[in-house]
């Protein structure tokens, strides 16, 4: 991206605050932001019954979107919302859409992030086909070690897909393992 | 791709502009500069298009044909996608990071795919502006469709997914084995084979 390139995109961003616990989009509104977080944590869900089930838990420098309805402009299946305080930098859909207008770069740079959008939750998915609720915890906790500490874990229950009272016994059980190693 | 081969395919890219098109409004001398890039490949019947564990090289749409997309497990086999005319089939993570696969491809009929490598693909956004946007759009709608099937998949009941599928891809009952569609719309082949009944006209037994 070329400087002139990057103070164009710079311009068109917004900065957006939101306190803990504050919706950033729920369900049936049509998701108009791109929102890049700068400081917080934040998650997407939607509601299944009487329970929340979470696809994705953001942390900064991470971009964070009810995404199928930004791209397609219809209403929103999920809700996104502030778990800490949260800032970002967010870009509308008329904004970016200007931006893709002024050259082919500008595509290339939505193409790419369409492409990740899509990759990450064909991972999520695959991951819960594939792995059982142990591995999950196990793959997890290993490449998230922050988020265990932010996060509540009935969240991150729902988002690998497990009960809490499973979360809260595979904890345990790690604890007991990382203090008595096996030989 | 070669000249001779351009005349009996001339119906097939027909398909793949007026798929292309569909995305981004596209002059048929627009078109021509996508067809240097494209390969035809075939396949018979039952043929692996991408293992498990193998780095798919290429995404495809299909002319003609059928092939399913599945993922080997331990528990058996789960069919992610079955993928009949005008769609688009490749292992997308694959693909994509260039790494090798956890799904795996197979045909199901003999199929023709019009079909671009990772490495074309490349080539031809460097050389062909237009085709950044038709990338963006194309992976746009592939996100939006999968969406759509994650929730339609969870708010319908096994009977109204049945139904469902069965309306809108009528053909697929004839074409596909009967578990690999049990196994797509995530039902027990013992159920799926009960609810087939339902698709027979019922008798009028007073009559």
């Amino acid at each position: 991206m070329t400087n002139e390139e990057f103070t164009l995109l710079a311009e068109m961003l917004e900065i957006r605050n939101f306190s803990k616990k504050q919706q950033l989009i729920g369900v049936g509104e049509v998701e108009n932001y791109l929102n890049f977080l700068v400081k917080g944590l934040a998650r997407m869900y939607f509601v299944r019954g009487n329970t929340e089930v979470i696809t994705h838990i953001a942390k900064e420098n991470e971009i964070i979107s009810s995404s199928a309805s930004f791209l397609s402009g219809k209403p929103s299946s999920y809700c996104v919302e502030a778990l800490e305080a949260c800032t970002f930098l967010s870009i509308s859909r008329q904004q970016l859409q200007q931006l893709f207008d002024l050259s082919p770069r500008m595509d290339k740079l939505g193409r790419l992030m369409t492409t990740y959008f899509f990759l990450q939750k064909e991972e999520w998915e695959y991951e819960c086909i594939r792995l059982d609720a142990r591995e999950r915890f196990v793959r997890f906790v290993r490449n998230n070690q922050d988020l265990v500490q932010r996060v509540p874990q009935k969240y991150l229950a729902s988002y690998l897909n497990m009960k809490p009272e499973t979360f809260s016994r595979l904890k345990h059980l790690l604890h007991r393992r990382l203090k008595n190693p096996p030989l | 791709m070669k000249n001779q081969q351009r005349s009996p395919y001339k119906e097939a890219l027909d398909k793949v502009f007026h798929f292309l098109s569909g995305l981004v409004p596209l002059t048929r001398s627009e078109f021509q500069l996508f067809l240097p890039y494209l390969e035809i490949r075939e396949f018979g019947k039952k043929v692996m298009v991408v293992n498990s564990g193998e780095v798919d090289r290429y995404v495809n749409l299909i002319v003609q044909g059928l092939a399913r997309k599945y993922l080997p497990l331990k528990k058996g086999d789960i069919t992610l996608q079955l993928a009949t005319e005008g769609h688009i089939v490749h292992s997308e993570l694959s693909f994509h990071t260039q790494t090798p696969s956890g799904p795996a491809i197979e045909t199901i009929e003999n199929t023709v795919f019009i079909s671009i490598s990772f490495d074309s693909l490349q080539q031809l956004y460097e050389q062909v502006p237009k085709a950044e946007r038709l990338g963006r759009l194309l992976m746009a709608d592939l996100y939006i469709r999968k969406d759509f099937r994650y929730f339609d998949q969870l708010q319908k009941s096994t009977r109204e997914r049945f139904l469902e599928y069965i309306r809108t891809h009528p053909h697929v009952l004839q074409r596909v084995p009967q578990k690999y569609i049990a196994s797509y719309l995530n039902i027990k082949p013992e159920t799926f084979s009960r609810l087939k009944h339902l698709l027979q006209p019922k008798r009028n037994s007073r009559a």
